[in-house]
């Protein structure tokens, strides 16, 4: 959506923001409540920027569950069981015995 | 869906995703020894790689058994393909890919048709979050506990999850969540908005969802 459809910053309701606040969040980088645009109406609705700061701290928080996680032993033990009972066109897959 | 084509088409990496991945020292030499046969190459690239694909299988199934056997598989058709991989895009993000597809594939032979996230993975009246603000005083800002919010994706609708993980966690643009999920990128925002809303929801009542340890038993 480009910014020409958004509504009147100066005039939005709370239910017009609530509308357009997935578009707010992907046009400004995930950053709303610092968004020029919005510091008025957020100043003005505090619950709106309640929110904000709520579902920013979200997708902050988000990134935390991007840090590797181990598998069980059992993963790679069932890769190799798998690959020994490959069919004969798979039989030039080497079977590895370690990690 | 094709999973064959879209898994090993080296298109241009997800930016969060390679950025997230730089080369890794000895990597290319496994991959080149891996294409030739080598076994404890092929243990090498495991080692690497392990954990990404699984903590991925993890946050896109929030289940532990399904999440092992779908790095199981991957990997599997990573050692069946490896000869196809050009190096045209990082390794870490060709397996990425690969993995993604495969969990969607997954999902879909489930029953859950991705294709059409409106009308088939829409959660419930009771799944959606509640259309209202809340109260200030139970900000969550500062104060969002890592355990808890690995509960709360878990326990999240599966197309919810989907959005939510391919976006925040894993870096992926709209644009190209759309394209997996073979939806519009409207749709992708919105999945995504709600979400978020509904984790919100979640981690402002702990002690409803609360889920056992290790994401056991999660409905996707």
């Amino acid at each position: 959506m480009s910014g020409d459809n958004f509504p009147d910053f100066d005039k939005m309701t709370p239910a017009d923001f609530e509308k357009y606040l997935p578009d707010f969040f992907a046009n400004g980088d995930g950053h709303v409540s610092t968004d020029p645009r919005l510091q008025t109406f957020l100043k003005n609705n505090p619950d709106c920027a309640a929110l904000v700061r709520d579902l920013e701290a979200i997708a902050e928080h988000a990134k935390s569950l991007f840090e590797p996680t181990e598998p069980s032993d059992a993963v790679w033990s069932g890769i190799q069981d798998k690959l020994k009972l490959q069919g004969p066109e798979d039989d030039e897959l080497p079977v590895a015995q370690t990690v | 869906m094709d999973v064959q084509g879209l898994q090993m088409t080296q298109n241009t990496p997800a930016p969060g995703v390679f950025k997230r991945n730089p080369p890794i020292a000895g990597e290319a030499e496994a991959i080149e020894a891996a294409k030739n046969g080598d076994a404890e190459a092929f243990s090498k690239l495991y080692a690497l790689h392990k954990r990404r694909v699984y903590t991925l299988c993890l946050r896109m199934l929030g289940n532990v058994s399904e999440a092992e056997d779908m790095t199981q598989e991957a990997f599997l058709h990573l050692f069946r393909k490896i000869g196809s991989f050009r190096g045209e895009s990082a390794f870490s993000t060709w397996l990425h890919r690969l993995t993604v597809n495969l969990v969607l594939m997954h999902l879909r032979k489930k029953g859950l048709n991705l294709v059409s996230l409106e009308e088939t993975i829409n959660p419930s009246e009771e799944d959606a979050p509640k259309r209202d603000f809340g109260s200030r005083d139970l900000q969550l800002t500062g104060s969002v506990d890592r355990v808890a919010l690995e509960r709360a994706v878990a326990s999240l609708p599966p197309g919810y999850r989907m959005v939510f993980v391919l976006h925040d966690v894993e870096g992926f643009e709209h644009n190209e969540i759309a394209t997996m999920l073979e939806c519009s990128t409207g749709n992708s925002k919105s999945q995504l908005h709600k979400a978020r809303l509904k984790l919100r929801e979640l981690l402002r009542q702990p002690e409803q969802s609360a889920q056992p340890a290790g994401f056991n038993e999660v409905a996707v």
